[in-house]
């Protein structure tokens, strides 16, 4: 398995793999003309000849047959174009000390504080390929790329997971908030925004802090709670570093998780190795490993062992990063040798 | 014979009662023999002030049955409202959520705390015995304030506000509050707004919310209260309505009960009263039925009374109208037609 930049030919594949996602994968738009203008977008970001304000880093997970199975992506900077909005989580204090009253409100503030960050979106693996770390080479394999070229990136890293809904697809915080002032469905507004109108759609939001006293309970009961299935996303970047520091999101209260890119672990202790080819024997673990290119970016998630600056992989690994012996990769074991490994 | 006067403290042991028997939500009563003593001797000293501009002053009146000598009503005019302490509403107004780029403009309701209706007089304290209600007393125990002001304006403002009532429940409760105000006190309906009638009105300013409240997100029961009338206070509002009084935009912050308002150009009893002059008489040919004002202050007494009224003629009033009304011939009197 490998990670690489898009290209042009993936789009039938892209395409079938939208479509298995389902409507609430709005990121990524099943629709060919809009799918085809993302790639070739991707394309001239590896080209790097896009402004990090537009950079849109659109990687694929490519099988052993060249059959594309997964894509993640990563942008250069939110909210530089068009306002990035979210709320946070505060706190209004309500006290007369004389008659012995406090109270503490949860209450929603509507807020750009994300802009300039750099975000991790579009996730999706398909389902017959969610076994072994092809779900963690497809998601950290964006957090080693960070890593090797963090001067085109923000301070931190940020990832809006997707907020609790019923089987019906019907979002609890959007209709007791949302929809009084953007009267659709949760999945039309989701559709829209998607397709670019999300700015649009929050401005139409009231800008005034709001009481999460009078949501209904089920939707306070759903503030900052991730749907259940992204809980293996979920746990792959916290066990990264990244948390939820109070943001959500305005339309379904999903959780914003973040984490400063001093303190992601790839990014931090990932480090520069020299290539060797050689054997895996039971020294082995598995290492995520970058070939330290922009667009020609291959990374890849292989069985190796460090031996002082050098990394020994096995042939296979070598031609997949498309290496020679003695070339320069940067990498890091894939799971934290501290924890305890956790099923996938 | 039932007479409207301002109130002294001997009078003291009957408001009690009243107090106790009042709507609650009407908390310019407040349930408190301090508090109630208290609002009386204001009530005196604003009668006797000397007034340049309206201020703090609280004119309080009660009716008295005069041949029990037993108090049936009371009814209150704070001259100026926020003037120690803010008054707070909500204002009721439209949120204009618009995006150009969708083509969508949509009104959301929305109440915000406010004090916009600080500086107006206030018609309060309403209150009558339920074998009075829907008689001509009620209207005289209403409007009687009214003539007061007509007769006093230079100790009013030039807008008159009343909040009347919000719908409560059987069982004590507003849907409204517990919406609403319940998340900010934590208390329930009756308790705060006994708080309120007992405490200063400041401690409101430290709880309520102090951003909009978008109507949609609140829940049906309580969205139907916004503007409406308890059916107690019903007669307070048709009597006010009449008066040329009309609902605005600002509801009451405990139950979404509205405030009515009105200039006092545009109020009947004050732009249609008359004066006339007393002719002491004994028969009546009565043709019609007044409230009849003596127009004075410390000694303010008003009537219900059939007359026979002719324009630019002195009024003939038997020496019971007389008595009540503490005039004699040749003294001044305003009236209106009931």
């Amino acid at each position: 398995m490998l990670v690489r930049p898009v290209s042009v030919t993936d789009l039938p594949a892209l395409l079938a793999l939208v479509r298995e996602a389902g409507p609430g994968f709005t990121t990524l738009p099943a629709n060919e003309e809009q799918l085809f203008h993302r790639v070739r977008w991707a394309q001239r970001t590896f080209a790097e000849q896009v402004e990090r304000a537009d950079a849109d880093y659109l990687f694929v997970l490519e099988d052993d047959d060249q059959q594309v199975v997964g894509i993640s992506a990563l942008t250069g900077a939110v909210g530089m174009r068009e306002p990035w909005y979210n709320y946070r989580v505060g706190v209004t204090v309500s006290s007369a000390p004389d008659l012995g009253i406090q109270r503490q409100i949860p209450t929603l503030f509507l807020n750009n504080e994300m802009t300039g960050q750099s975000e991790l979106c579009s996730l999706f693996l398909r389902l017959d390929h969610r076994w072994g770390n092809n779900g963690r080479l497809l998601s950290l394999g964006r957090l080693l790329f960070v890593a090797e070229f963090t001067h085109l990136f923000g301070d931190k890293l940020i990832a809006e997971l997707r907020g609790s809904a019923d089987e019906q697809g019907c979002s609890p915080f959007w209709d007791s908030l949302g929809r009084h002032f953007f009267k659709k469905d949760f999945s039309q507004a989701d559709h829209l925004a998607g397709s670019g109108s999300k700015s649009f759609i929050a401005e139409l939001m009231p800008r005034q802090p709001l009481y999460t006293c009078l949501l209904t309970e089920q939707a306070q009961a759903v503030i900052g709670k991730a749907h259940p299935n992204t809980a293996p996303a979920l746990k792959i970047l916290e066990a990264e570093g990244f948390a939820h520091k109070g943001y959500i999101d305005i339309f379904d209260g999903g959780p914003i998780i973040e984490a400063p890119m001093t303190n992601i672990r790839t990014v931090r202790d990932s480090e520069p190795l020299i290539l060797a080819i050689g054997t895996p024997d039971n020294r082995a673990q598995v290492w995520l490993i970058h070939n330290r290119r922009m667009e020609n970016c291959r990374i890849t998630a292989a069985p190796a062992w460090q031996d002082g600056n050098s990394l020994i992989v096995d042939r296979q690994t070598a031609k997949r990063l498309q290496l020679q012996p003695g070339d320069s990769i940067r990498a890091i074991p894939l799971v934290n040798r501290q924890l305890k490994a956790v099923a996938a | 014979m039932l007479v409207l006067r301002p109130v002294e403290l001997t009078d003291l042991p009957q408001l009690q009662r009243l107090a106790r028997e009042s709507l609650v939500g009407v908390t310019s009563l407040p349930d408190d023999a301090e508090r109630l003593r208290q609002r009386v001797l204001d009530s005196c000293a604003s009668f006797e002030k000397d007034v340049e501009d309206h201020g703090p002053e609280n004119y309080f009146f009660v009716l008295e049955d005069l041949t029990c000598q037993r108090l049936v009503g009371c009814s209150e005019i704070l001259a100026t409202a926020g003037y120690n302490e803010p008054f707070y509403s909500l204002r009721n107004r439209h949120y204009t959520s618009a995006s150009r780029e969708l083509n969508i403009e949509h009104d959301v309701p929305t109440l915000s705390l406010c004090h916009d209706l600080s500086g107006h007089t206030l018609l309060r304290g309403f209150h009558i015995d339920a074998e009075w209600v829907r008689s001509p007393f009620s209207e005289l125990l209403s409007r009687a304030r009214l003539l007061f002001i007509g007769a006093h304006s230079s100790r009013f403002a030039n807008t008159v506000i009343t909040e009347i009532v919000g719908f409560s429940n059987d069982e004590g409760g507003s849907p409204f509050w517990d919406a609403v105000g319940k998340h900010f006190f934590d208390l329930p309906y009756a308790e705060a707004e006994k708080l309120c009638g007992m405490n200063s009105r400041t401690f409101l300013a430290e709880l309520m919310p102090h951003y909009p409240i978008y109507l949609p997100m609140l829940p049906e029961t309580a969205r139907d209260c916004v503007g409406r009338i308890h059916p107690d206070g019903q007669e307070a509002f048709d009597i006010l309505e009449r008066e040329g009084f009309d609902t605005c935009q600002y509801v009451d912050l405990f139950d979404g009960g509205p405030t009515l308002q009105a200039r006092l150009c545009d109020i009947r009893s004050i732009a249609q009263s008359h004066i006339a002059t007393v002719k002491a008489g004994s028969s009546i040919d009565a043709r019609g039925r007044y409230l009849v004002s003596n127009d004075l202050l410390k000694g303010y007494r008003a009537i219900v009374a059939e007359l026979d009224v002719n324009p630019g003629q002195p009024v003939v009033l038997d020496a019971g109208m007389r008595a009540a009304l503490n005039v004699s011939e040749g003294s001044r009197i305003r009236l209106i037609a009931l």
